[in-house]
């Protein structure tokens, strides 16, 4: 198990950091044409933060054969793959393709997905439930990870939201938005996991992880500040102009 | 200092960037206040403690504020802020121990920016902050030199209250002066943009203002009009009479209206319909007074008026022709009981034929009128085309004496269409095909599979059409030539009735023609369980992850760039 669990949080920890560099990549072909992009800073903030903690906490797990539990499985199991799938996607589309699929329609394993998403929280918080059975010993140092669970569940939100939204016009479904929506939720629950294993007592808290999720608070917080005044119009971002990146519907 | 930097950096910025900048600090300390907090908490007990909770009640309410600055003059960022400073940092002092001395700069330099803030002036700060530096300088220097907190402050609350109201006094100036030209700029904007014909005059009928609208109608540049005599430009016509200017605003004069119809000779002389209206407004400069008169040009209006009377003429003829055979024979019937099976047999099948004829005519119509008010509904369904149009050319052939030539794929996909509707749309190019090939020409029909859909053309080599043509065919009561009324027959209503339905199945329809050489209307039909063809959303070398992130979250597309 801990093995698993380091190794999935390695290909994490190297997957979003890799992916930060990629979107350095890109800031920097566009800022010429386009200006800077608060988006892409934020993002690359995330990037940097999220990658390391998972590099983190992956070393220490398989280096010191601690800070691994069988629920930290739960949250890297679906976290991985979704997140995998969003970089090779990527990866894709800086070689030129689509750097998406679409999902005609909503195909069976699609429409069992909400259900899936709560038996997955059911499950989830149950077995938070069962680590804490002995006693909650709250400690500070778990302050960052509850902040991080609020504010990656809020981005969340804010996909899950536009996919559905999405899903009338388009008549089906993103491959590159699902697996960005499951991305973001997880890393949530990564976090409450962390935050229920320290509060057992189960969890060292080490100082390394910590910096980092401090880090990694107002970088998120960066982030759904950026989202929201993109919304609102109070600036404009890559945004502006932005041909080409609207998926349009079209019959030949 | 660097604050100020940062600050100084974002005064060139927005009106509210003295507010962000203070928001983003804010944000920054207390979730430093925080992390030390929760960094110490084993270390230092009782006080980390107090830190961490300080900096969890702040981070969340800091970045409420910072949320807020994004709206200019926003009072929970604007106020709020400062507001929740002065209360950490007494909660802060109290923390250690009541002692002044500690948190004193941090007051100071607090005041500082809230003068900033609130003043927005950012010579008020750098006198404050001169003074704030002054304070600490004799709170560290030797103990006889030191100002006493109880005499500093009230002088530097003073200091700053006069700073305040002098800046705040400037601040609205600035800010009316501001308004003021924001209400001009958007005023020229919606003169400039609005599609109406606006000219100001004086009282003596001279201009005075137009927009871009006006120029264009009068075809001369606004320099060129400035002090000119208002009936002169324009020359508005009522009936055959000008308009009479002489003593005032003849349109002013007018009885109120939603407008009246007049009309002026453009630069070719042709005659311009024009909806105008005129209304007496309170001179910008004095106490007298200007008209502002707007005009629309209605040529296009008066057009479709035209249309529709024509429209009408002729629906009536097509209506009329079945219906004078059908009363001639009826008449016929009537008058003579007795006469012989042959001819009651020959006189029914004609009332037969024209009765099918005006129900076709009718149902156009009706199908014309059903398009135009927005009620065509089709249901569409999984359609087999080859039988049908099959059928349809095996019909149209022998209802005429033509060759008519059906070329179809051994395999041709289904289509996603209207069974009854594509029946219509292959009925109705059909009929012009045989129609505008007077001279017996064949008609070909073709089936053609492409990726995504199907293709089905029509093609004869009748009289064809001209670009201008071409480009205006599918319109409503459209015909070639009003001469064609005469020589062909036809309501001008069959190709938009085509157009119409083919868009309602999801199709597009396109056409190939030269004068004389006949013409080829090609018919695409989305083919069963075709996916839609979607765009890349990124082309290599451009900005593709943060584009796609933002696509994925939702993040509105502008596009005035």
């Amino acid at each position: 198990m801990i093995v698993a669990v380091a190794a999935a949080n390695i290909a994490l920890g190297l997957i979003y950091t890799c992916y930060g560099v990629m979107t350095i990549v890109d800031l920097k072909n566009g800022w010429r044409t386009r200006g800077l992009s608060h988006f892409g800073l934020a993002w690359i903030a995330m990037a940097f933060t999220c990658g390391p903690h998972h590099l983190e906490h992956g070393l220490h797990a398989g280096i010191s054969a601690g800070n691994a539990g069988s629920l930290d499985f739960l949250a890297v199991g679906l976290g991985a793959p979704a997140g995998l799938t969003w970089f090779l996607l990527r990866v894709e589309a800086m070689f030129g393709g689509s750097g998406d699929r679409f999902i005609p329609g909503t195909p069976r394993a699609v429409r069992w997905l909400p259900w899936i998403a709560v038996a997955y929280v059911v499950a989830v918080v149950g077995a938070m439930a069962w680590i804490l059975r002995d006693g909650v010993h709250l400690t500070p140092r778990i302050t960052p990870n509850i902040l991080l669970l609020f504010v990656y569940s809020l981005i969340g939100y804010y996909l899950l939201r536009t996919q559905l939204y999405n899903r009338g016009p388009s008549g089906g479904w993103s491959l590159s938005g699902i697996a960005l929506t499951i991305v973001f939720p997880t890393c949530g629950v990564m976090h409450a996991i962390f935050a229920a294993y320290a509060s057992s007592g189960s969890y060292a808290v080490e100082s390394h992880g910590l910096v980092i999720d401090w880090l990694a608070v107002p970088a998120a917080i960066y982030f759904v500040w950026v989202v929201r005044a993109l919304h609102l119009g109070t600036f404009t971002d890559w945004n502006e102009g932005a041909e080409g990146v609207r998926t349009t519907v079209a019959i030949a | 200092m660097t604050v100020l930097g940062a600050s100084a950096w974002f005064r060139s910025g927005r009106d509210s960037s003295a507010v962000r900048v203070v928001s983003v600090l804010r944000v920054a300390a207390l979730l430093s206040v925080a992390g030390i907090g929760s960094f110490a908490a084993h270390s230092h007990g009782r006080v980390a403690h107090l830190l961490l909770v300080i900096g969890l009640v702040g981070v969340p309410w800091s970045t409420i504020v910072f949320f807020c600055a994004d709206r200019p003059d926003n009072r929970i960022a604007l106020y709020g802020g400062p507001l929740g400073d002065l209360l950490v940092l007494f909660a802060v002092q109290a923390i250690l121990d009541g002692a002044v001395e500690p948190v004193l700069p941090g007051y100071l330099v607090l005041v500082a920016f809230t003068v900033y803030t609130v003043g927005r002036s950012f010579a008020a700060m750098i006198v404050t902050g001169a003074i704030a530096l002054t304070l600490v300088a004799h709170q560290i220097g030797p103990g006889e030199q030191r100002l006493h907190t109880s005499i500093t402050l009230p002088l530097f609350v003073g200091v700053i209250a006069v700073l305040f109201l002098v800046e705040r006094t400037t601040v609205l100036q600035e800010k009316a002066t501001a308004a003021s030209e924001r209400l001009q700029g958007r005023a020229d904007k919606i003169l400039e943009h609005v599609a109406d014909a606006v000219f100001v005059t004086d009282g003596a009928g001279r201009m005075l203002v137009c927009n871009p609208a006006a120029e264009r109608l009068v075809g001369r540049p606004g320099q060129a009009l400035a002090g000119a005599p208002c009936h002169e430009v324009v020359g508005l016509r009522s009936g055959e009479r000008a308009l009479d200017c002489s003593s005032g605003c003849a349109l002013l004069r007018m009885p109120a209206t939603d407008g009246h119809e007049l009309w002026r000779e453009d630069s070719s002389g042709r005659r311009q319909p024009l909806l105008a209206e005129a209304a007496e407004v309170p001179a910008s400069n004095d106490g007298g007074s200007e008209v502002v008169h707007s005009m629309r040009d209605i040529t296009r209006l008066k057009q479709a008026e035209e249309a529709k009377t024509l429209f009408l003429a002729t629906a009536s003829h097509e209506l009329k022709t079945p219906l004078t055979v059908i009363s001639g024979f009826a008449s016929t019937l009537l008058r003579y009981p007795d006469i012989d099976d042959k001819m009651r047999g020959s006189a029914l099948d004609a009332i037969h034929t024209r009765s099918i004829e005006l129900t076709r005519i009718v149902e156009r119509l009706l199908l014309s009128s059903r398009i135009e008010a927005g009620r065509l509904d089709l249901d569409l369904s999984v359609v087999n085309v080859t039988p049908l149009l099959r059928e349809r050319v095996k019909s149209s052939a022998a209802g005429v004496s033509r060759t008519v030539t059906f070329n179809a794929a051994a395999e041709v996909p289904d289509v996603i269409g209207n069974p009854q509707a594509l029946t219509t749309v292959v009925d109705h190019l059909l009929d012009n095909a045989v129609k505008y090939s007077p001279n017996g020409e064949p008609v070909v029909v073709d089936v053609s599979t492409g990726d995504h859909a199907v293709c089905i053309s029509v093609g004869d080599q009748g009289i064809g059409m001209d670009a201008e043509q071409a480009q205006h065919c599918f319109d409503r009561f459209w015909q070639a030539e009003s001469t064609d009324v005469r020589r062909f027959g036809g309501t001008g209503i069959g190709l938009y009735i085509v157009h119409s339905l083919v868009d309602a199945m999801g199709g597009s329809i396109t056409v190939d023609s030269e004068p004389g050489q006949g013409s080829t209307f090609v018919i695409q039909l989305r083919r069963e369980g075709a996916v839609p063809e979607q765009q890349p959303t990124s082309r290599k070398g451009e900005a593709t992850s943060i584009r796609e992130f933002m696509r994925q979250i939702g993040v509105p597309e502008r596009t005035n760039r």
